[in-house]
């Protein structure tokens, strides 16, 4: 029998997952009748979203030039935020299929994920989806595709993964075109782990690949990068139903359960081997998952001070209970003086950020105040040790500090030729370096900068969106952390300083950010009977200012036709809202006002 | 029964049991002493204004079934009336909007059914369009002894930014015309803060208002209600809101000018020639009881607080005695804090002699009486002459002042 393993790759909303379910349906794995849309996305988050958030994979059978193919189809990750984790399932893979929409065209993630298989050394089958709508332009999209990623535009499979136009051409091509396993390396047993999910009977489930040997029910495996030990006790493939097998043998993919309680003792990219006859060296690539972008999570308040506690409960819950299906973020608790309990939490990126922040509120019922994201910085000191932090509060003294470094991004943006300019401003104020333009059709081009992660983890996304009116891509990669002249600003209110507001920037951008912040403050924090100076200061210096000026009038002069109760009221509310107030020195600054400094725009 | 204290609108008891007047608790004392009635018609609705009134001009406007609805509640009300009235006030809405026919009747019926004390103060709200001599004839012969006339400004401009429709130069005929028909005891109310106004405007204003020799003014600052159009342009932009700097000297230059015109400042917003201060405003103030009559009526009978239903239609349909709602029975603590925060308006204060009563009630007499000596260590409350009053920036401040001490 002949196998073949791949994977789709697409930019998100090309079609990525009504062409696997087509595939399906094609192979009979799923009967027309059971063919739910995009059958693949388990998640409500995913189907709603149309991301793909979680990988698995899906053998399939196909019969070309009369002999039987397996094929396995390895589903992965949408967003480059999982580009490690894509980066392991194409691994696993000898080919993969790129599909491009043509309607779209080429965008940001299509160069993105096929450059990520060109490095995995997987062949590629370009294919043009949606070729029913009318607004489709396959031709000039497949030139698109040769300009940009050298694929040969008459070798462009055309297809409708709608109406199932041009699906078995494609089935046929894979099996003709995608090259068969590579024969075994060593004659010990090796697997790649490329996925894990959480289930709540069996425990974790591993998806992988075996490489070299075959695993069998009853093993006691090794997994060589966290060196922990396990007995197979379930071994399977989906079909896409999941469907137990007595073994996984060479090039073959499947899922293997072995009573592991929790998803972090598995890592996606470690190797497992045999504990009773190990593989002396791992499947190359192994990492660890790192995290990039930190917020933090309060339950919103709400009226009472009483609830606090229990809603805060209920996150943590929440948070405990997610962490299960998905170890690639991390959570400390936290104490805000002003948000009271809560948790910093670090994502691989800002889609990861977003994508826990929507599931904590639907699976978790929890209503979440976030704090705008910050990066994790490198503080070099002066004895040459290297401190890493992710809250401003956590700045060392500032004498001790040789340099401070931050992450650094390569950033690939596709756009409209005419939003050239204004991207290129846009990138420019936030400290990106140019560093290259490709040509890919007529109207458009691919734009390459280095910038730092903090200048995108923002707004940078809404503001492509906006310049190029919704047709501008981008894409990110973490490429190391560089030195800048980052400085920490302190905030003072009536010349004590908030820890709180204090914050991490470029020296140079300092002043305006400063000034921002010090006017939502001015807008956020009531007049008090005297004056209330607001500053922002570096190392003491200070570098902004404004002034609250003192109430001078705050009466109300009706007396509301005798009704007492009301204006009884508005006075308690009045001294209610005081209460819930945190007070800094003697000024009483609402909850309000700190999250609108800690979201005020750059 | 549920306990009165349990009840306020929040409650959805309450919507279930549809509560009317008769089910308040009769009274253990004197009961009211005044009565305000509620008229809720207007011509135009204004753009700051959030009483409880209707636009309804028409041949089918209701308010002849208003009427007799209210000679009706009229007469429910009566049994709950039985000391004489020492003050009337008809506010609204505008109730000079009623026809002098039907004020007649309405006037027939508080004379037959209701005990009224010799003294009486009855006073009728007006709009300067719509007083008419004729009007005004049925308003005295029925008993109406004061009226007070919702000039707000003589600025045309600034009568326009607030919506308000009236012509400015016939509020010198309403005041004339009052006279003639033997009335001299008229209010005036003005505004200040409107946008678009500055401190030389609102002096021109508040010297015109003067010169129309009134005994009595109420000068309110405009408030941003919510829901109201006017709250709604401020945010959008489409007008500004006066600076606090700006009213705080307008407040301040009121209390001033009106001191030299001979003017007694008696209460926060309130003037009056010497022994001319609104008798029914003390009654508030001093946190009497008064009987509320017609819909959206606020009332206060011995430490229960209530208001008849602000919905036309359910008042039409209910009764005798209105459906009621934001009915409030405050403890010993609740109590106190209102006495202060109504009594401390006045500018005479509250009596060291009642304020030691006061604080040695209820459970917050010990906190009550730090946060007084806070407020008089900042110089906002002072104690002279054996009673406890605002200072000149305590009456700027009021609000954050009674907020501490409720
Ligand atoms: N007309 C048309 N719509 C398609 C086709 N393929 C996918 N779509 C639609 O495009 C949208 C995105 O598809 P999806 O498979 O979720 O994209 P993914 O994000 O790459 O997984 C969905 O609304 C699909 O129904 C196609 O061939 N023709
Ligand atoms: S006349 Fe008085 S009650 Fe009528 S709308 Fe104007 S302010 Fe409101
Ligand atoms: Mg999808």
């Amino acid at each position: 029998m002949h196998v073949r393993n791949f994977s789709i790759i697409a930019h998100i909303d090309h079609g990525k997952s009504t062409l696997a379910d087509r595939l399906l349906q094609f192979t009979k794995a799923v009967s027309e009748r059971d063919a739910r849309d995009q059958l693949l996305d388990t998640m409500d988050l995913e189907r709603e979203r149309g991301i793909t958030i979680k990988a698995s994979a899906v053998t399939i059978h196909h019969t070309w030039q009369g002999e039987d193919y397996q094929l396995n189809f390895i589903d992965t990750p949408g967003h480059v935020d999982f580009a490690y984790e894509v980066s392991r399932a194409l691994t696993a893979c000898e080919g993969a299929i790129l599909v491009v929409d043509a309607t779209q065209g080429v965008e940001a993630q299509t160069v993105a994920n096929a450059y990520l298989a060109v490095e995995n050394d997987l062949e590629l089958i370009p294919v043009v989806n949606k070729i029913d709508l009318p607004t489709a332009r396959p031709q000039e999209v497949a030139m698109e595709i040769e300009q940009v990623l050298g694929l040969p535009a008459e070798e462009c499979l055309y297809c409708s993964a709608k109406t199932g136009e041009g699906v078995a051409e494609l089935l046929d091509r894979i099996c003709e075109r995608l090259p068969p396993p590579a024969p075994p390396e060593t004659d010990k047993t090796r697997a790649l782990i490329f996925d894990s999910r959480y289930d709540d009977y069996r425990g974790v489930i591993v998806y992988c690949r075996v490489f070299d040997g075959a695993l069998r029910v009853g093993d006691r495996i090794r997994m060589l990068g966290t060196g922990r030990h396990y007995t197979i006790t379930e071994l399977g493939r989906h079909t896409p139903t999941p469907t137990r097998v007595d073994e996984l043998v060479h090039a073959e993919v499947g899922y293997l359960v072995a009573s592991i309680r929790a998803l972090e003792d598995v890592r996606v990219g470690d190797t497992i081997t045999l504990d009773t006859d190990p593989a002396d060296k791992p499947l190359p690539g192994y990492r660890e998952p790192k995290q990039m972008v930190f917020c933090e999570f309060y339950p919103a308040t709400t009226t009472g001070d009483s609830g606090r506690k229990g809603e805060f409960e209920t996150l943590r819950d929440a948070i405990e209970k997610l962490r299960l299906n998905d170890a690639s973020f991390v959570f400390d608790a936290t104490h805000s003086e002003a948000l009271g309990f809560g948790f910093r939490c670090g994502f691989l990126g800002l889609l990861h950020m977003e994508i826990i922040q929507q599931r904590l509120e639907r699976e978790g019922g929890v209503e979440i105040v976030q704090t705008a994201p910050t990066v994790s910085y490198q503080i070099v000191l002066r004895d040459g040790s290297v401190k890493e932090i992710h809250n401003p509060a956590d700045l060392p003294d500032p004498s001790t500090i040789e340099s401070v470094r931050e992450p650094l991004v390569k950033l690939e943006i596709i756009c409209p030729t005419e939003n050239i300019g204004d991207l290129m401003k846009l990138c420019d104020g936030r400290r990106g370096t140019y560093k290259g333009q490709r040509f890919i059709s007529q109207t458009r081009q691919m734009l390459d900068f280095e910038l730092p992660l903090a200048e995108i983890i923002y707004d940078f996304h809404d503001k492509l969106k906006s310049i190029t009116r919704g047709y501008g891509t981008m894409d990110y990669e973490i490429i190391g952390y560089h030195a800048d002249k980052l400085v920490k600003v302190d905030i003072l209110v009536n010349e004590v300083a908030v820890e709180a507001m204090s914050l991490i920037c470029h020296r140079q951008a300092a002043e305006k950010r400063s000034r921002a912040i010090l006017q939502t403050l001015r807008k956020q924090i009531a007049r008090h009977q005297f004056e209330i100076p607001l500053q922002a200061a570096i190392g003491g210096k200070i570098i902004a200012r404004e002034t609250i000026k003192a109430v001078r009038k705050n009466v109300t002069a009706k007396c509301y036709g005798g009704d007492v109760t009301r204006k009884r009221k508005l006075l308690e509310k009045q001294k209610k809202g005081k209460k819930r107030m945190k007070m800094v020195g003697s000024v009483s600054i609402p909850q309000e006002a700190f999250l609108a400094v800690l979201t005020t725009e750059q | 029964m549920i306990p009165l204290a349990q009840l306020t609108t929040s409650d959805p008891r309450l919507q279930a049991l549809s509560m009317t007047a008769s089910d308040l608790p009769l009274a253990g004392g004197p009961g009211p002493r005044g009565l305000y009635v509620h008229v809720p018609f207007c011509v135009h609705k204004c753009h700051y204004c959030d009483f409880y009134s209707l636009v309804e001009t028409g041949p089918d406007s209701r308010r002849p079934a208003f009427t007799d609805r209210l000679i009706e509640e009229i007469r429910a009300a009566a049994p709950r009336v039985p000391c004489p009235l020492q003050t009337i006030f008809v506010g609204g809405g505008t109730p000079t909007l009623l026809e002098p026919g039907l004020w007649a009747r309405l006037l027939a019926a508080i004379r037959t059914h209701l005990p009224l004390a010799p003294g009486l103060e009855f006073t009728v709200e007006a709009n300067p369009d719509s007083l008419e001599p004729e009007l005004l004839d049925v308003l005295v012969r029925g008993g109406v002894n004061r009226l007070s006339i919702g000039a707000q400004s003589f600025n045309p401009r600034l009568l326009a930014t607030l919506e308000r429709r009236h012509d400015p130069a016939n509020v010198r005929r309403a005041v004339g015309l009052a006279r003639a028909a033997g009335i001299t005891n008229v209010n005036l109310d003005l505004i200040f803060g409107i946008p678009g106004q500055d401190l030389d405007t609102w002096l021109a204003d508040l010297d015109e208002a003067v010169s129309l020799e009134p005994l009595h003014l109420s000068c309110y600052s405009l408030m941003y209600e919510p829901n109201t159009p006017l709250t709604a342009r401020m945010r959008s932009g489409a007008i500004r809101r006066v600076d606090e700097e700006v009213e705080a000297a307008m407040y301040e230059a009121t209390i001033d000018r009106l001191h030299e015109a001979g003017f007694e400042h008696y209460e926060i917003s309130s003037w009056a020639r010497p022994g001319r201060a609104c008798a029914h405003n003390l009654l508030y103030w001093r946190n009497e009881s008064w009987w509320p009559l017609g819909p959206g009526a606020a009332g206060h009978v011995e430490g229960i607080r209530w208001k008849n239903v602000p919905r036309l239609g359910d008042y039409l349909r209910v009764g005798p005695l209105p459906p009621i709602t934001d009915v409030e029975q405050l403890d010993e603590d609740g109590t106190v804090g209102e006495i202060l925060m109504l009594g401390l308006r006045l500018t005479e204060g509250i009596g060291e002699a009642q304020l030691r009563t006061l604080l040695a009630r209820g459970r917050r007499g010990p906190q009550r009486a730090s946060a007084i000596e806070q407020q008089v260590a900042a110089g906002l409350l002072a104690r002279r002459d054996g009673f406890l009053r605002f200072t000149r920036a305590g009456l700027l401040l009021a609000d954050t002042v009674l907020a501490e001490v409720l």
